[in-house]
Formats: structure tokens, C-alpha cells, sequence
């Protein structure tokens, strides 16, 4: 997030788009409610009627996957009402010329029309957008699961640079994440192509600086991306796989491609708390310590880092993930000696930059800091990008629609569309555990509205078969008006109902995220 | 004579450790991140004993514990099935530092749990509890329990009954395990003077004048037992409930609960109480799905109408206490107060 | 004031005697406290329920389908619904289960010993009014006639056959049956319950009425008496509630003001029209 969370609050308008923000995001909903309390207006773009949706004052309920031609009609609309903020491009952003060229194209009633959304709608979002002073964009995975999510995401920043709304406080561009560590997790390189604290690998500055660090040397060109890994297949790259709290055979797009790449492994060891799906394949099993059993850090959406203390001690012969990762470098030759994670966040701080204020004894004092902290006095950074962008000046990449690739069409006649419900988290390896939360909902429905119910003579709670071109899954139906004519819903925590059979095996080619989000489905009563 | 009493603030570790030779002694401490809870106090001198701020807990979770073994089982065949009696007592417990608002929360749990049926469990460990309450001198932000009438001074419902005076505690004797304490350390204890009473009446006005909201409880409460309220309300409340349940278990008088198997073994097993909300849809359906509560609004205005209409129907008084804990810890704004001034804002 | 009844949540062990297979999907079992004490000092109404207890699967409320004539023996039918049921469903004779009770205001008996009454069942609703019946046929002092209307969905889902054949026998009872959908060889009614109202003489002056089912059935024959002249406290049913504690402190069975567990489950028209019961909204 380039804000703050609380930042939310203060906002004039705030954009929701592919955010099911009340059930996936919780505490950052509150802030959008309180802020809508206060008289900001709230502009939702979703294909269902989430709940969040029924609370806008605008829903642009698109089409599944046209979320591009959707903002480049609002961004034709800013420039024809001359609302662009002309000041900030010029002084703060280049190759805008190339967007306006490319939005003077464009054909608003086409666009309307690839969307489903009416122009009128748009036009007052886009003008509602570009006349606040302080406006957010909150997105989510319904951005970025899609085969061109690299190119939502810069049609949301073209958007918000065109009219100013970033480089200043209660207005940004905010990336929800997924889990409570996953910025921490991407911060200390937990990605094929850099360093921690986003240092490219490909450089010889900073590559250098880690090999003196660990004393070993390090490769220079990228690694894979995690479809690559769990695609791999039959005599995929790699051999040998260390999986840590993930659960690749519920999460990982077409499954029966995952469970051929991680059984054909020479060797794999899976560290989680409880014996999940992934884990039950593995040779090896190393029962982790959970986050109540151990000290050290989570850096959440708000880029804040913020200590976690144990509430209890490891039960049983579990152990943190920190203790397993020494023990078995230790092993394999390369001992590590710690004597503490306050020790280990010492050595983060000094290879990291932006962590480089972060030490435990300042954390303790505090509801943790926000990165870049560059050093010890360093208070942190609520927003991002004040006075310049990182990168120097904002670059304006024009975007143009790409389809889903596939289609829904005579065969497959629906649009699944795939996320998360409230009561249960990613792959329930936790909440499933839960008598309460299981309570609540313990099977996976697939949400269709009535009248395409009616036209498959489909009751509430019916079992059906749902079949992509990839597998075949059977779930119960639930009758709901959240969802469009044409379009299914239904979420991936259930193992007995995995949606990721169905998932299309495509991905975004900039980012190699999967394209989860939507693929077609036939449907038919068991 | 006021057949009140002081006891000198200086005295006072002096007269909890005594206290806590012959019971346990529960009390708002703040830890070491700062927060102030009813805690259990291991050893009277090391702990820091927080007055001033409210606890972030009532003492509910001692009485109703948030997880409750009622009974073990086990179950070896299904010819050998049997259950043995858990121990649900509580040891001679003290209660110090009450505040008005979860005095009454015990008052009303009195009633739930002993009223109609004789919970045993509850009962056990209430007979065995010394409540020591604490009027309450300055009203936190979110607090209304001069409009539920719960607070901010109660003159019944606690053993000893304390008000800070300044330098000491003015102490009124309530029930009699309150008196058995006043004689059993007769030395802490001094006479009031008519001036420590006059001093009581003196903070008791300043409180009620410093309540930060101006909440119309007996409004909305005629308001419910007559027209009701709009529809609309409850419609607004539960799209922004967001079924945490937190409100029902930081509440005092919010005493529903479920009761579930807790299987250890193969063959054994706890049955266990748990604190539930009746805002989740989990808490009324029934085996095979089938769900009496068809909607969420449904789910919102039993809450809001068992606190604020069916407990005045039946008890004469409502069960909301006014600790405003549910405002801090709703994150959807669909707290009690919202409700109320809500409900009044339309008439 | 009277003193409360102390509840300490205990199940008492009882041993399952018989099992009567009433259906696919119902069976009733046949039970004795294994503590002679617990048999000698039991008593109970038409109408209560116990919470019956099963290994690892918590606690569950089963109306009683026999009466309080049959010395020494409960009967509870239970339909296969959840996890509780579906492990009762796999227990054989000899096995032990738990139960506490009773619990519940029962029917009022001592009003319906001096009237007709009509019986209206649906299911496994037949269970809690069985008792009912089987207590005035054993109530010497009964004079009034029976009418029983019992709906099943298919001919192979009627379940008590037992029960039906004995009141059939029966010179004071009149039973009658109903399938929603028949099937080959199925001669008896097709329709719902209330169609068989045609086909039986109705005197709301005298008679009572008496329902059990599901939701939507209830909500229908409470309609179609009260249609039919019968006054609200003629018209008197028995509700079914996700009940935990059974004794009114739990709050899980909670309608409008009341609780199921302690103020019903049996209510007549009367009271539940002053609730929002879906049963008749």
C-alpha cells in the first residue's frame, strides 16, 4: 500500500475494485465504512454484488476481466472533462502522451459495452474520482489474478496519476494483501528475481554485497516463479522442493499438475502446522511452531512491521521455522549462528534498506514501523512516494484490453469466478480446525443466480457437477442474486470441493501470477 | 456515626495481601504491554494494580470461563460409555476493584444463571466469589451507564463497596462476607467522618455530570416495546456486522454459550461450555442445515431486542450495563450505541 | 418462591433395549436408565424432550415419542440429520448413550383428556404427538375420539407402522395416511396433509388440533384450522430448536422474548402469534 491504513479514513473517495473487502479484508473495510460514516463516497467495481457493493454509492458491476477498458473509459472521460490534474503530470510523471494518445482512441460506447457497465455510471464514477481532493484505490486479487494483472494494476496507477491522487496523504493506490506476512515474505526476496528489500539479483552491487555477507556465491539470474516450480511436472527442473506453510495442492492452479510435479520429486520436506494436503505427499514432515509459539516479526499490507510475541510455548516437538531453517543449514554444511531472532532482524537491518531502522528493541516499544526506515532514527513512512516516486518520476504505461483466455462458450457456458468467503482462510490448514468457523460454513457452495437456477431446475442446495476443460468438482448450489446472470462463485478453501481442478493453467506473462480469477465452467445437477 | 468506613490508600497493598493469604485475588493489573485486565494475582507486591483505566475484560470469564469442562467422558465401546463430574468450583476467590457497570453485569448473571433453573456449574463458583466494588469517579469515553442505570455508583450488589476519596477509600459494607472482612482486619478500617461522605456525594455528582454521551436508553427501550423500530435499522446494522462475535464475548451480561465434545482420545473426552454469540448464523442451525434465523438482520435484532426489550419485559431492567467495551471492540459499527442513538435518531 | 431445580449438566447412562427401524431414515429406540434409581424416580410428559448424548459428538434434544404409561421405557425416534443422529443411527441394542431430562413444557394433557382431538402429522412429527395419543388410548378415563392425519413424501417414507396398525385396531381412532408423491402400487392419498381434512369430520367446538412437522407444514395446518373455525388455543404444536442447554441459559433456541427449551416447545396459536415464529410468518 502506498497509504496507511487509517489513511483510509480520512479519504473523499474512495475506489474499491476487485475487493471483496468486508470478508477478505476485514479491518481495512472498517476504515472504509467509518470513512463513509464521515461522508466519503465509495465507489465499488465488481462483477457480484458483494456486500461492500450494496454499501457504495457507485457499483460498477463489469463483466469478469474487463476492468481495463472499464478504467480507460473513466480516464477518457477525465481528460474530456478536462479533471486531469495537469500540475502533478507534468512536474511528477512522464510518458502521459502516450496514455492520452491512446484514451483520444478509444470509443466510449464500446468500451461501455465491453464492460457491462452503462456509460452513465461510469461517467459519474470517473467524475466523483477525479474531483476529490484525497482519493484511494484499494485493489485486490480481483486485479490481479487475471492474464493481464500487471496491466490492471498500471491502469489503476495511469488513474490515480492522471489525477494526482498519490504522493500525499489519504490518497494512494492500495494493493490489499492476502496474509498477514506476505509484504514481509516478498520484502526479504521471497521472489525469483531479488535480493531482499527488492535488490535486483542481476546486480553486481548488490549481489556482491550479499556474497560478502554469507560468504557464498550467489547466482545472478533470476529464479522461478512458483508455477514453474509446481508445474514442472514428471522430470520438472527441480528435484528436491523445502515447503514452508504453504499448501500448493489446494492453492496452485490445476491441481492434477501440481500433485504430478510434487509426487515425482526426488525428495520433498514440508514444514506447517497441521498435516495438510501438501504435506501428506511429503517425505519428510517438520512440524512448525505457529505464530502464537514464536518471536519475531509480520509485515502487513501497510508496509509495518510489527513484533509478534509468543503466547505460548511450542507444543509438543514443534519448532520455529527460524530454529528448522538453522538446524538444517547446520546439517548441509552452512551453520548458522543466531542467538536470537532480535539477532537475525540485526543482520535484515543492515542488508535491507528500508529495514534498516528495524531492530526488536525499537519494535517492542512500538505498534511497529513503517518501511522505508532507513536507519535508526528514522520514524518510518506512513505513505509512499512524497516529493518523488522511487523510481524517480511516475511512468504512465497505457494498457489495452486483454480477454480472459478463456472465454465461457457453447460447452462451457459459465464464468467461474473464485475467491474467499469470511469464516475461512486460503486452504482452512487453520480455520477447519475450528469448530466455530466450521459451524458457520463448512462446504463450498457454488453461488448462482436465480435465473440461470431456474433455467437448470437448480434448488437451493442441490449437489452439482461443475467441469472446466481441466477436472471436475461437485458442490452444493446456493441460490444467490451476488452474482450476475452467466457468472458462478465459489471459493478455494475446501479440499473437498477444489476449484483449482477447474483453474485455468495461464498466467499473467509480466508478474507469472495465475489467472484464478476466471475460466468457463459447465454445470449440471448430480 | 455513618456506618461507613476508610481505609487508607497507603494501606491498601497491605490489606490485598492479607486478602489474597486467605482467597485468590483477582484485580485490574496492566501487563507488560500496557493493557489493564482482571487478572489473578500471584504475588500482591510485584503486581501493578490499575485503578484508573477500565479493564479491558469484566470479570465474566471467572464465573462463565470461556472454556468450561462440565463433565469428562469415556467411551472405551459403546457399552462402556460414562461420564464423570468435572470440577467447576472456583476456590474462595476476591473480586477487587469492580466497577459499577460489571457489578451489575454479575447482578445480571445472578439472574440468568440462578433464576428459573440453578445453573451449577455458575453457582459453585458464585458462592465462593467476594465482589469488592469501585464506584466510578470519571467515566471512560465510550461509557453510558448512568442512562442503563447501572452506574457510575451502586449502592448494592458488592460485598464492600469502595469509593476513592483522595487520600483513602471510603468503604461501604454491603453483603455479609463484606462485613466477616471488615472485622476479620478491623485495624484497617477507620469510622468515617461526615466529611469523607460529604466527599463521596461531592465525586459522585462530579461523575454523573462528566459522561462524554448523552445516550436515550429509556427512549429506545419504550420505543422497542412499542412500535419497534424501522426495518431499515436492522438492515443497516447487520450489512455492516461483520460476525466477529467479539461484542458478545467482551460483553458482562452476554451469556450465551454452546456446549460441544472435546474429544482427548479414541475413548475419552471432555464436554466442554464455550462462550457463543447470537450473532453468528452457526448459533441456530440445526442438524441437517434448517435455520429458524433465516436472516442476518434477524440475527442483529435479537440482540439488540434480548438486551434492550425481552430482559426489561422480563426482569424489569435491561442487560445492556452501559460498559461501552462493545464500541471499542466493533470494528463494523454495529455496536449497542449505534443501535440506540440510531433507533432515536429517527423519532 | 419455589426453589430452583439444580442443573449440573451430567448425562445419566442408558442402555438401548430395542430398535425399531421406522424408515430409511428414522429409527425409535427403545431405552432403560442403567441406574434402577434413574428408572424408579423418572417421570415425564407428552411433549418434553431429552438431551441425548453420544461418544464425541456432544448433545442433542429428541422428543419423547412414548408416554409416561410405559413403566420403565422411553422411546425416542430419531431422524438421521446430523452427526449426533447419524451415530445413533449405527448404534445396535446393548449400547450405551446419555441422556439428561426432561425438559420443556409439555402438552397440556389435563385440557386435551376432555376434548377431540385431531392429530396432524408430517415425518418424523408423528413422534412427539404418538405419545400424546398413546397416552389418552391409556387414559382410562378418555372419552373422546382420535383423528389422526399423517403425511409422508413418498409411500416408502411412512414411517411408525407399528403405531399406525394398533390405532387402526382401534374403534376410537380414526388414521389416516398421505403421500406428497405416490409410487407404483400405492392406493391410499396423494397430496399434502391438509387435503385429508375433506375426508374427516371436523368440530372445532370439541376438538383440539395437533401439529407437528416441518416448518412449512406446520405453517400450512395451522392456516388451514384456524381457517376451519378452530380458536388459537385449540390449534397447538410442538417446535423444534438448535437446543444446547435445555434448561433456558444457553439462549441457542431463543424466539422473539422466549426460549423454546423452557417456554415450548409447545406453544398454541395464541402464543405464537405474539412471536415471530417462521413456523407461521
Amino acid at each position: 500500500m502506498t497509504n496507511s491504513i487509517n489513511e483510509i479514513e480520512n479519504a473523499q473517495v474512495i475506489l474499491v475494485s476487485g475487493s471483496n473487502t468486508t470478508e477478505a479484508h476485514p479491518q481495512v473495510a472498517r476504515r472504509m465504512l467509518a470513512a463513509v460514516d464521515g461522508g466519503a463516497k465509495l465507489i465499488v467495481i465488481d462483477p457480484r454484488k458483494t456486500l461492500l457493493a450494496e454499501l457504495a454509492d457507485i457499483h460498477l458491476a463489469i463483466r469478469p476481466g474487463t476492468d481495463i477498458p472499464l478504467l480507460n473509459a473513466m480516464m477518457r472521460i477525465i481528460l474530456d472533462e478536462n479533471l486531469v490534474d495537469d500540475l502533478f503530470v507534468e512536474m511528477r510523471t512522464e510518458n502521459y502522451y502516450k496514455l492520452r494518445d491512446m484514451l483520444y482512441r478509444l470509443d466510449l460506447d464500446e468500451m461501455a459495452e465491453i464492460t457491462g457497465v452503462d456509460l452513465e455510471s461510469i461517467n459519474k464514477a470517473a467524475q466523483l474520482y477525479a474531483q476529490a481532493q484525497k482519493a484511494v484505490i484499494c485493489y485486490c486479487l480481483g486485479i490481479t489474478q487475471h492474464i493481464c494483472g500487471t496491466r490492471n494494476v498500471q491502469a489503476l496507477a495511469n488513474l490515480a496519476m492522471m489525477t494526482g491522487n498519490i504522493e500525499k496523504e489519504d490518497a494512494g493506490v492500495d494493493p490489499l494483501r492476502g496474509q498477514n506476512n506476505v509484504q514481509g515474505a516478498c520484502d526479504m526476496g521471497a521472489l525469483p528475481n531479488v535480493f531482499p528489500s527488492y535488490q535486483a539479483v542481476g546486480n553486481d552491487d548488490y549481489r556482491e554485497k550479499f556474497e560478502r555477507a554469507w560468504n557464498v556465491a550467489l547466482p545472478g539470474t533470476a529464479g522461478l516463479s512458483l508455477l514453474e516450480m509446481t508445474h514442472g511436472g514428471k522430470a520438472g527442473p527441480i528435484r528436491a522442493m523445502y515447503i514452508m506453510g504453504e499448501n500448493p495442492m489446494l492453492s496452485d492452479p490445476v491441481l492434477s499438475k501440481v500433485q504430478e510435479t510434487l509426487t515425482n520429486l526426488d525428495f520433498l520436506v514440508v514444514a506447517d502446522i497441521f498435516l495438510s494436503e501438501t504435506a501428506q505427499l511429503a517425505h519428510v514432515v517438520l512440524p512448525a511452531a505457529s505464530f502464537a509459539e514464536k518471536i519475531g516479526t509480520f509485515t502487513n499490507s501497510e508496509r509495518r512491521v510489527q513484533m509478534v510475541r509468543p503466547a505460548i510455548a511450542p507444543l509438543g516437538n514443534c519448532r520455529t521455522d527460524a530454529d528448522i531453517i538453522s538446524a538444517l543449514s547446520q546439517r548441509l554444511g552452512y551453520p548458522m549462528y543466531y542467538d536470537s531472532p532480535a539477532e537475525i532482524m540485526e543482520e535484515i537491518s543492515m542488508l535491507a534498506p528500508i529495514y534498516g531502522g528495524m531492530h526488536h528493541d525499537r519494535l517492542e516499544k512500538c505498534w511497529g514501523l513503517q518501511w522505508p526506515c532507513w536507519d535508526r532514527s528514522h520514524p518510518g513512512t506512513p505513505f509512499l512516494h512524497k516529493y518523488y516516486f522511487t523510481r524517480g518520476k511516475g511512468h504512465f504505461v497505457p494498457a489495452d484490453h486483454q480477454p480472459p483466455s478463456e472465454p465461457p462458450d457453447q460447452e462451457y457456458p459459465f464464468m467461474l469466478i473464485t475467491g474467499r468467503i469470511y469464516h475461512h482462510y486460503h486452504t482452512g490448514t487453520m480455520t477447519r480446525k475450528s469448530s466455530t468457523l466450521n459451524r458457520e460454513c463448512n462446504q463450498a457452495l457454488l453461488q448462482i443466480n436465480k435465473a440461470d437456477a431456474h433455467k437448470l431446475r437448480i434448488r437451493n442446495g442441490d449437489m452439482l457437477e461443475v467441469a472446466s476443460r481441466r477436472g471436475m468438482i461437485q458442490l452444493a448450489a446456493e441460490i444467490s442474486d451476488q452474482v450476475p446472470p452467466g457468472s458462478v462463485y465459489t471459493t478455494f478453501h475446501f479440499a473437498e470441493a477444489p476449484i483449482n481442478k477447474l483453474c485455468i493453467d495461464t498466467w499473467d506473462p509480466l508478474a507469472q501470477c495465475p489467472e484464478y480469477k476466471v475460466c468457463a465452467v459447465h454445470i449440471s445437477k448430480t | 456515626m455513618t456506618g461507613k468506613l476508610t481505609l487508607k490508600k497507603d494501606h491498601l497493598t497491605a490489606f490485598l495481601r492479607k486478602l489474597s493469604k486467605e482467597y485468590s485475588l483477582v484485580a485490574p493489573l496492566q501487563n507488560r504491554h500496557g493493557d489493564t485486565l482482571f487478572t489473578e494475582i500471584d504475588d500482591v507486591d510485584s503486581a501493578t494494580l490499575d485503578l484508573a483505566k477500565q479493564p479491558q475484560n469484566s470479570i465474566k470469564q471467572f464465573l462463565l470461563p470461556q472454556r468450561e469442562v462440565l463433565c469428562t467422558y469415556r467411551c472405551e465401546s459403546a457399552e462402556a460409555y460414562a461420564f464423570t463430574p468435572a470440577d467447576t468450583a472456583l476456590p474462595p476467590t476476591v473480586f477487587f476493584g469492580v466497577r459499577s457497570c460489571d457489578l451489575s453485569g454479575v447482578l445480571y448473571m445472578d439472574v440468568t444463571f440462578l433464576h428459573g433453573t440453578s445453573d451449577s456449574p455458575y453457582r459453585q463458583k458464585r458462592l465462593k466469589s467476594i465482589l469488592i466494588g469501585l464506584n466510578c469517579n470519571h467515566p471512560f469515553p465510550n461509557c453510558f451507564c448512568n442512562a442503563t442505570k447501572s452506574g457510575p455508583f451502586l449502592e448494592d450488589g458488592a460485598d464492600l463497596q469502595f469509593t476513592d476519596i483522595g487520600d483513602c477509600f471510603l468503604v461501604e459494607v454491603g453483603r455479609s462476607q463484606g462485613q466477616a472482612i471488615v472485622e476479620k482486619w478491623r485495624h484497617f478500617f477507620t469510622p468515617a467522618e461526615e466529611q469523607d461522605v460529604h466527599r463521596q456525594y461531592q465525586a459522585f455528582l462530579e461523575s454523573r455530570g462528566s459522561f462524554s454521551h448523552i445516550v436515550h436508553v429509556d427512549q429506545v427501550i419504550k420505543r422497542l416495546q412499542g412500535e419497534g423500530v424501522p426495518d431499515a435499522i436492522w438492515h443497516q446494522l447487520s450489512k455492516r456486522c461483520q460476525d466477529c462475535g467479539g461484542c458478545a464475548f467482551i460483553c458482562p451480561t452476554c451469556t450465551c454459550f454452546t456446549i460441544t465434545d472435546a474429544p482427548l482420545t479414541a475413548e475419552s473426552g471432555e464436554r466442554i461450555r464455550s462462550w457463543d454469540a447470537c450473532t453468528f448464523s452457526g448459533f441456530t442451525k440445526m442438524a441437517g442445515g434448517h435455520n429458524p434465523v433465516v436472516r442476518k438482520t434477524d440475527a442483529i435484532r435479537q440482540r439488540f431486542m434480548h438486551k434492550l426489550c425481552y430482559d426489561v419485559q422480563k426482569h424489569g431492567r435491561p442487560s445492556c450495563v452501559g460498559c461501552g467495551r462493545c464500541v471499542d471492540m466493533c470494528f463494523g459499527g454495529t455496536d449497542i450505541l449505534r443501535f440506540i442513538n440510531m433507533a432515536c435518531a429517527g423519532s | 418462591m419455589k426453589r430452583s431445580p439444580l442443573e449440573d449438566y451430567l448425562p445419566r447412562p442408558a442402555q438401548v433395549v430395542e430398535i425399531i427401524s421406522e424408515n430409511s431414515q428414522i429409527k425409535t429406540f427403545v431405552l432403560r436408565f442403567v441406574d434402577q434409581h434413574d428408572n424408579a424416580s423418572f417421570s415425564y410428559q407428552p411433549g418434553q424432550f431429552m438431551m441425548v448424548s453420544l461418544p464425541h459428538c456432544g448433545e442433542a434434544p429428541i422428543s419423547f415419542s412414548s408416554t409416561p404409561a410405559d413403566k420403565g421405557l422411553i422411546r425416542l425416534s430419531v431422524r438421521r440429520a446430523g452427526t449426533l443422529t447419524t451415530a445413533m443411527h449405527g448404534l445396535t441394542t446393548g449400547a450405551i448413550i446419555g441422556l439428561r431430562g426432561p425438559y420443556g413444557k409439555p402438552f397440556p394433557m389435563e385440557y386435551l383428556a376432555q376434548r377431540d382431538l385431531l392429530f396432524v402429522a408430517g415425518g418424523i412429527g408423528l413422534a412427539p404427538l404418538s405419545s400424546v395419543i398413546n397416552s389418552c388410548l391409556a387414559n382410562p378415563d378418555y372419552q373422546g375420539h382420535i383423528t389422526i392425519l399423517y403425511g409422508s413424501r413418498t409411500p416408502e417414507d411412512i414411517a411408525f407402522m407399528g403405531d399406525i396398525a394398533l390405532w387402526r385396531q382401534n374403534q376410537s381412532v380414526h388414521c389416516l395416511l398421505t403421500v406428497d408423491s405416490g409410487s407404483a402400487g400405492w392406493q391410499g392419498n396423494t397430496g399434502l396433509v391438509t387435503t385429508l381434512f375433506e375426508q374427516v369430520e371436523i368440530n372445532p367446538a370439541q376438538q383440539s388440533g395437533v401439529v407437528c412437522g416441518p416448518p412449512l407444514m406446520i405453517k400450512a395446518v395451522l392456516k388451514a384450522l384456524e381457517k376451519r373455525g378452530f380458536s388459537d388455543k385449540d390449534i397447538i404444536t410442538t417446535m423444534e430448536r438448535h437446543m444446547k442447554c435445555g434448561v433456558g441459559v444457553c439462549r441457542h433456541c431463543h424466539l422473539d422474548g422466549k426460549l423454546v427449551c423452557v417456554d415450548g416447545p409447545v406453544f398454541n396459536l395464541a402464543q405464537l402469534k405474539k412471536l415471530n415464529a417462521m413456523e407461521i410468518s
